[in-house]
């Protein structure tokens, strides 16, 4: 029996690992997560600092969440799911605090908000209390790469239409002259968040990525 | 066979009827034992980044500054071993919530520069006290004209963002009378 | 008086939670489709914001700063939270069946909602007294059930509008909330 689940996880984790990507894109597809996504996403540099976070985070949470779902009695598994990644969103905030505190300060309070974040209650709830370890970290992984491409979209393109360049860890990428010597700011702003992800899915719907309403 | 014996007695407990509440207690328990661990490990490095932050924001306002010593909330700036200057921090409550301004001071006990180092203002307008067209104004001013010039001061608020400016002019000036006492009478 | 009419001001609206900060999102789309739905949301929400925010108050002042254990305050806030929706639940469903079952699972999302941690997590950053912390909690509640009312009507009556059909649904309601938002921020000079 194990060595027959051995041999099937290999193909299954990145199977695995791809659907949370494409499939079931946290973002645009199960519309979760929708705070943090709005709000770190005013640059690329905060954007893959969060996606980062998320990804530890799911790893961790799944992982151990995983591990034990065979002696979570039933009652109490939603306030253990919590308090798993609680504490990992803990662990997290202090390694950004001491290690690097720019996009600490940059997060701010979104950092802990990620315990919150419907995705990873959502992914411990609805895969990781079912399936086994190797698997469910690979349904982490997935989900947050997905996660933190939509958050790099959106910031990328929130970035360059809202200041005209684009500056990560600091170094400037590019710049675009007619952009950055005006920028559409609007995008920088909350009305901006609102219309790029709205604009980003009626163009996933339009050329038949996501499915209509 | 010694592992199906297991599997009774595990299965015996988990029917318990307080296991349910035990479980969550000892996930809570390895919960916090993992993080006094891991808030132990980075508290040293977490308060290196906190004085290296104020140690910048310092230099700021005095650039050739060596070392500091800071005595009841009064950063004395040192260089060469001779008192260049003394800061502290004002806080006062704005729009959005606190907001900390560093505040320089020359040996002649007037203000040398301010510089606002937090605040959750609302973007674009009271986020506006950070520039430096609004704290140049306090440079060189004592203590009785750090007020509002519409309530006869010399400090210009900026339009639209009236709570914010007052908040930065009314803690300034509070903490500074303040902290001149005790630079006075502690000869700092 | 002076400062907690400017936290309440500053939380309803020109901070508001939903336009400004970002919080709340999730029900704020998920339930404003009726306008019926959304005011109890909305009173919901407001009410464990504000028992949430008290309860929470009293821990980060009187027990995690004295004792210096602030890295706690993530677990013990929301299994605070948690607990609480739990409660408002049993309540509800015990006093008024119907309303219980108009709001459904967006009852025991409360727990999952942005708004209600971040609350709790702005008025410890802030430094804000137990009742600075229940007026900021006040306004950001009133300021979200505000935001979700008025949500709720345009969105009724777009259903009659000739929407495009890669519009339809979520991406209208993202631009409606974009031209809310941009009215709110003429809010900003307001005080």
């Amino acid at each position: 029996m194990e060595n027959l689940e051995e041999k099937l996880s290999g193909k299954k984790f990145w199977q695995e690992l791809v659907k949370g990507i494409l499939v079931t894109n946290p973002v645009f597809v199960l519309v979760l997560g929708l705070c943090p996504t709005l709000a770190v996403t005013t640059s690329v540099n905060n954007a893959l600092g969060m996606g980062a976070g998320v990804i530890f985070v799911l790893l961790c949470s799944n992982a151990i969440i995983s591990l034990i779902r065979k002696v979570t009695p039933n009652m109490v598994r939603i306030p253990v799911f919590i308090v798993v990644i609680a504490s990992f969103v803990t662990v997290l905030s202090l390694l950004f605090e001491a290690y690097i505190p720019p996009l600490y300060e940059s997060l701010g309070i979104y950092l802990p908000l990620i315990v919150v974040n419907c995705i990873i209650l959502g992914r411990a709830e609805v895969f990781a209390s079912k399936n086994s370890v190797l698997l469910s970290i690979a349904d982490g992984i997935g989900s947050g790469i997905g996660f933190t491409l939509a958050l790099v979209l959106i910031s990328f393109l929130r970035e360059v239409l809202g200041t005209g360049s684009l500056v990560i860890f600091g170094r400037q990428l590019f710049s675009i002259p007619v952009l950055s010597a005006s920028p559409l700011s609007i995008f920088i702003m909350p009305p901006g968040a609102f219309i790029i992800i709205a604009l980003l899915m009626a163009f996933f719907r339009l050329v038949g990525v996501l499915k209509y309403e | 066979m010694a592992g199906r014996g297991n599997k009774k007695i595990g299965a015996r407990i988990m029917d318990g009827k307080f296991y349910p509440v035990i479980f969550l207690a000892v996930i809570v328990f390895v919960a916090v034992i993992l993080l006094m661990f891991v808030s132990k490990i980075t508290e040293e490095k977490i308060l290196e980044q906190r004085e290296a932050k104020i140690v910048a924001q310092l230099k700021n306002i005095f650039t050739d500054m060596d070392k500091y010593e800071l005595k009841d909330d009064i950063y004395i700036i040192t260089k060469n071993n001779e008192t260049i200057g003394y800061t502290f921090i004002a806080k006062g409550r704005g729009y959005g919530g606190e907001i900390s301004t560093l505040v320089g001071l020359d040996t002649d006990l007037s203000i040398r520069q301010i510089a606002v180092i937090s605040n959750t203002e609302t973007p674009g307008l009271g986020t506006r006290i950070t520039l430096t067209a609004f704290t140049d104004q306090f440079k060189g001013l004592k203590s009785a004209d750090v007020v509002l010039s519409k309530n006869g001061g010399k400090v210009d608020a900026i339009t639209g963002a009236t709570i914010s400016s007052t908040a930065v002019t009314d803690s300034v000036k509070k903490e500074l009378e303040k902290k001149l006492e005790i630079i006075k009478k502690n000869n700092y | 008086m002076n400062s907690l009419l400017t936290i309440f001001l500053g939380m309803a609206l020109i901070n508001n939670f939903v336009l400004t900060k970002f919080l709340g999102l999730c029900p704020f789309f998920g339930v404003s489709k009726k306008i019926s739905n959304a005011v109890s949301m909305g009173a919901a929400v407001t009410l464990v914001m504000v028992i949430a925010s008290s309860a929470t108050g009293i821990i980060y002042n009187y027990i995690l700063v004295p004792y210096k254990v602030q890295f706690m305050d993530i677990i013990i806030y929301i299994l605070v939270i948690a607990a609480l929706v739990q409660i408002v639940e049993i309540i509800i469903r015990r006093t008024n069946i119907t309303l219980y079952n108009a709001l459904g699972i967006y009852l025991p999302l409360i727990t999952t909602n942005c708004a209600v941690l971040g609350v709790t997590l702005i008025n410890a950053q802030n430094n804000f007294t137990l009742v600075e912390g229940i007026i900021s909690a006040l306004g950001g509640g009133i300021g979200f059930t505000l935001m979700i009312i008025i949500m709720s009507a345009i969105r009724e009556k777009n259903e009659l509008a000739d929407t495009p059909r890669s519009m339809r649904g979520l991406p209208i309601a993202f631009i409606i909330a974009a031209f809310l938002s941009l009215a709110f921020m003429g809010f900003n000079g307001l005080l």
